[in-house]
């Protein structure tokens, strides 16, 4: 063996363990190398430590994937026939009178869905041919098709569904979630983020921000360019036993500390650099899908070194599978105004979804194949809905589009307690109201809270002399959504 | 119940264990039965009408001994009789109060003590910070030689009182450091540390004290703390987050504080300078302060619907800053806990709701700003200017002959200047027109055209142009401007808060359970400003005294320095903090003065060692038994590492500028790229405070270390400690560069044996040399790591210099490279990124 590597293996963790000088610093120290879950308690400063919720939970874990711009539900999920037969006609002026809409004035034309729509699966829900590969999956999801929100405007109504408040500063639900229960992974982040197609959510980073919560707790986004977690690579020219060898020497100085000045806080930083040392490793491995089988590659439709929605999905199964508590997806591009032909409700939609369908389908099916899926909620949405008729600027050309609609849109759940196969709440014959059953935003979050084992209304914070909640004064739990 | 703040939970169990659970002693109703009610019932007893349950009302006493029903919630001194009793000590289902439902029971000892309160004769007591501090005497101390000044006696007196004595003084070289971190944000320099170690005066210490005082980093560190305040940030914040120029009044703050602007003037400044009678351009600038609220604009939005956020947030962080009263509750009902209607909190919004802003784009009303030299030469460029516009315009006869010999040729299809853009089509029209025929406004307009072009003129019209650039302003600030006339705003209550569901019409003034403004005094801001800074305000001098001493002890006296009100946690020392609100007022308040004061205390210079008793007895150190000892800010960390590295640009002001930052390669929503360049030269490594900050894109090594995004007001930053951290200052090309500069300068400056090199680290780094120990183990690591290095050339030489750049003449990489790994071990010491 070559003796400068020699040298370098030989002062190993445990020796500089044997080395250390007793008292209390060395005896903290070694209970925290030795068994990290000891040492988990947020009394001792690890604000991740595990914490249990208010009652048994249905799901350990989240998968949250947002259609950043807003699906166009009316062609996906929402049959609408009567809107096909009147399609072209004057929208009526009753649902127009008082309204404002982001890009529409006047009177539009309404729109029926260009696409086919057919009942999946055994249970029968409705599904457009836009999305093949999720017919598929029909019987494990649970469709809300009377979904609503007070906000038309992209980064209020995002802010509204991941913080609880249109407005920017309140945590987001994957910091409220991790506050609540701590993190699982003890050498990856408890709240991740993934972003693809190259364009951050409207919300920005307030929409996995902790807000007045500690910002321990905010998402860490992972990136597929540079390094996958900010500064997880060590510097230039200093190899993995350089690094740990320094570490030691770091340990050592920062022991005597402890040892000198009795303070707790200096084992609890020494076991955060180990910590940070496991993540150096954990991390590029978890966030490599190349250790993936090419069939399961290839059902995802991921490509190993790429930057796609596909590859994100893939990598939050693999994130849930090590312990993440809450991963949450962001994909650019679900704006349909038909400004484009990448926006239009026929190819557009059809070569948008396809990015889309096989990964989440794949996803649902890969996580119930390993026995993830009962305990990992999967969500999808988008932040409201599009509009029964045409967006006011492109009326006049060739490409279909909608613009911003608040009152109704569809979302669906997987896994995690929620009843599979099926569909909750009805709009009425064109698309304009809700009928039966509306689900605000805060009763979405309100029964994902719930399914984690957290009753909402105690879910708090105080800030500011007042006892905060991601529900803000609102939301009730949708039982019927519940299995 | 969930951990309502990471260090919160702890000091309010602390705080109780001296109440009067223990003994018989008397109720205080401040600190055994105010937050009882506060907690337990007076959600639906208390302030606000509209929850008010059974009409009773439980926060007034002649509401709650109220017996016209037949039966008194309290009858003082016969709790039997007492309604109150008998609900909360009840196990009736039906009967219990809080109802089981609410799930928020008062436990038997809150029974208890409400029992013997109402035995004791149920008084109550206005919340103690709405009470006017009263300047308490001296307590008599055991051990007269301790205290330093009166901060002591306190201290001490009740350290006696729990048994616990004073740690010894630490040594001079953990003082200096620790001070110097307090007062400037960064750490002495060896030579500051050998300057104070020699001084054998008995008044080393002070003198050290005015020296950091009167160091430009004062005014740097203490701004960095007052932004958080203010919410200062470069974008404007909401979806695109667009840049937003307004660093002069960063820079307004930095000067306020190095030239010790009383604090009370700094508020007048900051909140109503503009109304001041004739204000300076300075006074404009101060109220920058209240725009840096968000400003929204994404298509679609209302205009109004932001510019009601924005007043909202100035009500809030008003009230925030100066009296740690939260007054968001009563944006949308009337306070629950507080004496604060929303009424109350329309009032002081009709204040503030009448400036010329309205959640523009363009931050409208702007400032310009001039440097001294543009406004030394500013008369003479403009009258030069006016000069050269009159030439540009006058067709002198020689310039009459040159444009008939113009027209002739561009009619002839030549082109004479062919240095100037085409000749545009409207002109060649008129030129196609007999000069006869042509109208005075075609004459005029071709004769313009032909001025603008020619020749003979571009030395006139060059000068002109770089005279324009001269005039045009330096910078520009968003201010305050007051409305007149016709377009003031009436203010009526938002129902809900809701900005588009309007009740009553409200007048502007202050809260009515305060102190009213004087007579005559106009409910303007200017009035508002004098009343957060009156001698009849209790809470603002407590609130910024509290706020001074959790900056240098680590913790306030008020735990909760944001809350004062009902529901924030009593003070430890309630004596003492009333002590130095009074001393902040009676010395006009002077900060550098107080900041002294707190700084040469005893109860300061302790030493932060902790045994395991005493560790267990006060974890918190609540009851300063020790030395305060804790986590740097963000900005200091970073400040540190360039500052003991030798890179920290010493510039003061100016645009804001970026150190380096990951690539992320997204865009923003609807928006530009989010990636920034880099900035260049000293501007790579200005003080952390200069660092742009973009509200939806905060620079990520400070978003690590717990800075926040500066949306709204931020009183109290956590201090938390995560694998993050690490992953920064082990990796972070900022902090890599720091470790390469430092190596350098420990090979240089520390001399040729190993040893000497270490001690110097040591000295730059903790201005202490190092333990035998700490040598031995660096000694090691530098012969491994140079070991490593000897292999590896390439390493070798990518470790030493990549990013700092090429090495020193005649330097060898692996001995270089081998210091810089002992120099990242030394930035990422416990030690280093502690106060101790």
């Amino acid at each position: 063996m070559d003796p400068r590597t020699e040298r370098l293996q030989h002062v190993t963790r445990r020796h500089f363990l044997r080395e250390m000088p007793a008292g209390l610093g060395a005896v903290a120290l070694a209970s925290l190398l030795n068994d990290g879950a000891q040492a988990r308690d947020r009394s001792s400063g690890d604000p991740m430590a595990l914490r249990p919720p208010h009652f048994a939970p249905k799901a350990k874990n989240v998968i949250y994937l947002h259609m950043s711009g807003a699906p166009p539900h009316l062609d996906l999920f929402d049959y609408k026939p009567a809107l096909v037969k009147h399609s072209g006609q004057d929208c009526p002026d009753r649902f127009l009178e008082g309204r404002r809409f982001a890009f529409t004035s006047g009177t539009p034309k309404l729109l029926g869905t260009p696409r086919t729509f057919a009942p999946r699966g055994e249970s029968g829900i409705w599904m457009s041919d836009a999305i093949p590969r999720l017919h598929d999956v029909a019987d494990e999801i649970c469709l809300v098709k009377s979904m609503y929100t007070e906000q038309f405007n992209h980064a209020p109504a995002e802010l509204l569904l991941f913080t609880g408040s249109p407005r920017q500063g309140r945590p987001s639900f994957g910091s409220w979630v991790t506050y609540g229960l701590g993190s699982e992974s003890q050498d990856l982040p408890g709240f991740v983020v993934l972003i693809s197609s190259g364009v951050q959510p409207s919300a920005g980073q307030g929409a996995w921000g902790s807000g007045f919560l500690p910002s321990v707790y905010q998402g860490v986004q992972c990136r597929s360019k540079g390094d996958p977690v900010l500064y997880v690579s060590d510097p230039p020219g200093m190899d993995r036993s350089l690094r740990r060898r320094s570490l030691d020497t770091l340990n050592e100085l920062n022991a005597l500390q402890a040892e000198e000045l009795g303070h707790p806080e200096t084992s609890t930083r020494i076991a955060q650099y180990e910590l940070a040392y496991r993540m150096q490793m954990s991390v590029p491995e978890v966030m490599d899908i190349s250790r993936e089988s090419p069939t399961t590659i290839d059902a995802y439709g991921a490509q190993p070194g790429a930057a796609s929605f596909a590859n994100n999905c893939l990598l939050a199964r693999r994130l849930v599978e090590q312990g993440v508590r809450y991963v949450q997806l962001f994909d650019w591009g679900w704006d349909f105004h038909g400004t484009g032909p990448g926006e239009d409700l026929r190819d557009g939609l059809t070569n948008k979804c396809a990015t889309m369908d096989r990964p989440v389908a794949a996803l649902i099916k890969d996580l119930k194949a390993r026995g993830l899926l009962d305990e990992t909620l999967v969500i999808w949405s988008g932040e409201f809905g599009r509009t029964p008729f045409r967006e006011g600027r492109t009326s006049g050309g060739n490409i279909l589009g909608r613009d911003h609609y608040p009152d109704c849109f569809a979302i669906f759940m997987a896994g995690g307690g929620v009843r599979p196969g099926y569909s909750h709440g009805e709009t009425d014959e064109l698309g304009f109201s809700i009928v039966e059953k509306p689900v605000h935003v805060h009763d979405l979050q309100a029964t994902i809270l719930h399914q984690l084992g957290f009753d909402h209304e105690r879910l708090t914070y105080r800030f500011q002399g007042r006892d905060f909640r991601l529900t803000d004064v609102h939301g009730h739990v949708v039982d019927e959504l519940l299995a | 119940m969930i951990v309502r703040s990471l260090i919160g939970t702890l000091t309010a169990t602390i705080a109780l264990t001296s109440g009067a659970l223990a003994a018989d002693g008397p109720i205080d109703f401040n600190r055994d039965i105010r937050p009882i009610l506060s907690n337990k019932c007076l959600f639906c007893h208390g302030p606000d009408e509209a929850e008010r349950k059974a009409d009773l009302r439980l926060d007034v006493r002649d509401d709650a001994l109220d017996a016209s029903k037949g039966y008194a919630a309290i009858v003082p001194g016969n709790p039997d009789e007492s309604e109150l009793i008998y609900r909360v000590e009840s196990e009736d289902d039906l009967d219990v109060m809080p109802p089981p439902s609410v799930a928020n029971p008062v436990t038997e000892e809150e029974a208890e003590l409400l029992r013997r309160w109402v035995e004791q004769g149920a008084e109550y007591a206005v919340h103690w910070s709405y009470a006017k501090p009263e300047r308490p005497d001296l307590p008599e101390v055991s051990d007269p030689s301790w205290p330093s000044n009166p901060i002591d006696h306190f201290i001490l007196d009740r350290l006696h009182a729990e048994g616990l004595a004073p740690s010894p003084e630490a040594d001079r070289a953990t003082l200096i450091r620790r001070v110097a971190l307090d007062l400037t944000g960064l750490p002495p320099t060896p030579e500051q540390v050998a300057e104070f170690l020699a001084d054998p005066a008995p008044d080393a210490f002070e003198r050290l004290v005015d020296r950091l005082l009167a160091s430009h980093s004062y005014g740097e560190h203490q701004a960095r703390l007052w932004l958080d305040l203010a919410r200062y940030a470069d974008s404007a914040g909401y979806a695109d987050d667009p840049s937003r120029t307004i660093w002069a009044y960063r820079d307004w703050v930095i000067d306020a504080f190095n030239a010790n602007m009383p604090f009370d003037r700094f508020t007048l400044e900051q909140m109503a300078g503009d109304l001041l009678p004739d204000p300076s351009e300075s006074q404009l600038v101060a109220t920058a302060f209240h725009r840096n609220t968000m400003t929204n604009s994404e298509g679609g939005t209302d205009d109004e619907e932001f510019r009601s956020a924005a007043i909202v947030d100035r009500v809030n962080t008003t009230m925030t800053v100066w009296m740690g009263t939260s007054m968001a509750c009563a944006q949308c009902h009337t306070h629950k806990y507080d004496p604060i209607s929303q009424v109350d909190y329309f009032r002081l919004y009709a204040i503030l709701n009448n400036t010329a802003d309205a959640d523009l784009r363009d931050e409208a009303p702007l400032l310009p700003l001039f440097t001294e030299e543009q406004l030394a030469h500013k008369a003479e460029w403009e009258q030069e200017a006016a000069s050269l516009r009159e030439t540009l315009a006058t067709a002198t006869p020689e310039l009459k002959e040159a444009q008939h010999d113009w027209e002739r040729a561009v009619l002839a299809g030549e082109e004479p200047f062919p240095d100037a853009p085409k000749v545009p089509e409207p002109i060649l029209e008129i030129l196609r027109v007999d000069a006869s025929e042509r109208s005075d406004e075609q004459a005029k307009q071709l004769a313009d055209h032909f001025l603008g072009v020619t020749p003979l003129l571009q030395a006139e019209r060059s000068r002109l142009a770089e005279l324009k650039g001269k005039l045009a302003p330096h910078t520009t600030v968003p201010i305050m401007r007051e409305l007149a006339g016709d377009d003031r705003r009436t203010t009526r209550v938002q129902l809900r808060g809701n900005y588009l569901d309007l009740g009553e019409e409200v007048a502007p003034g202050v809260p009515e359970s305060f102190h009213p403004l004087p007579d005559g005094a106009a409910p303007d801001r200017l009035s508002l400003a004098r009343w957060l800074v009156a001698d009849e305000n209790p809470l603002t001098a407590r609130v910024v005294a509290n706020r001074c001493w959790e900056q240098v002890f680590g913790q306030g006296l008020v735990p909760t320095g944001e809350e004062f009100g009902s529901q924030g946690e009593p003070p430890t020392h309630p004596e003492l903090l009333d002590w130095l609100a009074t001393e902040l007022v009676r010395t006009g308040w002077d900060l550098k003065a107080f900041f002294k004061l707190l700084v040469t205390s005893s109860t300061y210079r302790q030493s932060s060692r902790v045994d395991p008793d005493l560790l267990e007895r006060d974890p918190a150190n609540i009851f300063l038994a020790r030395g305060p000892r804790f986590r740097l800010s963000a900005e200091m960390i970073r400040d540190q590492a360039l500052f003991v590295s030798g890179l920290l640009s010493p510039q003061m002001h100016g645009p804001p500028v970026n150190p380096p930052r990951p690539a992320t390669g997204l865009n923003a929503a609807f928006g530009s790229a989010i990636d920034r360049e880099t900035s260049t030269g000293q501007n790579r490594y200005r003080r952390g405070l200069y660092t742009e900050w973009r509200r939806t894109n905060p620079y990520p090594s400070m978003t690590t270390f717990d800075a926040p995004n500066r949306e709204v007001c931020t009183v109290r930053r956590e201090r938390t400690n995560t694998p993050l951290q690490a992953l920064v200052t082990l990796n972070d090309p900022v902090y890599v560069e720091a470790a390469q500069a430092l190596a350098r300068r420990m090979v240089r400056e520390g001399g040729e044996t190993a040893d000497d090199r270490i001690r110097r680290g040591f000295q730059l780094c903790l201005a202490r040399d190092p333990s035998e120990a700490e040598r031995e183990h660096l000694l090691a690591l530098v012969e491994d790591a140079r070991l490593a290095f000897s292999g590896d050339p390439e390493a070798a030489l990518a470790m030493a210099t990549d990013p700092l750049g090429p090495l020193p003449e005649g330097a060898a990489p692996d001995e270089l490279a081998a210091w810089t790994v002992v120099a990242n071990v030394l930035l990422n010491l416990d030690e280093m990124v502690l106060k101790r």
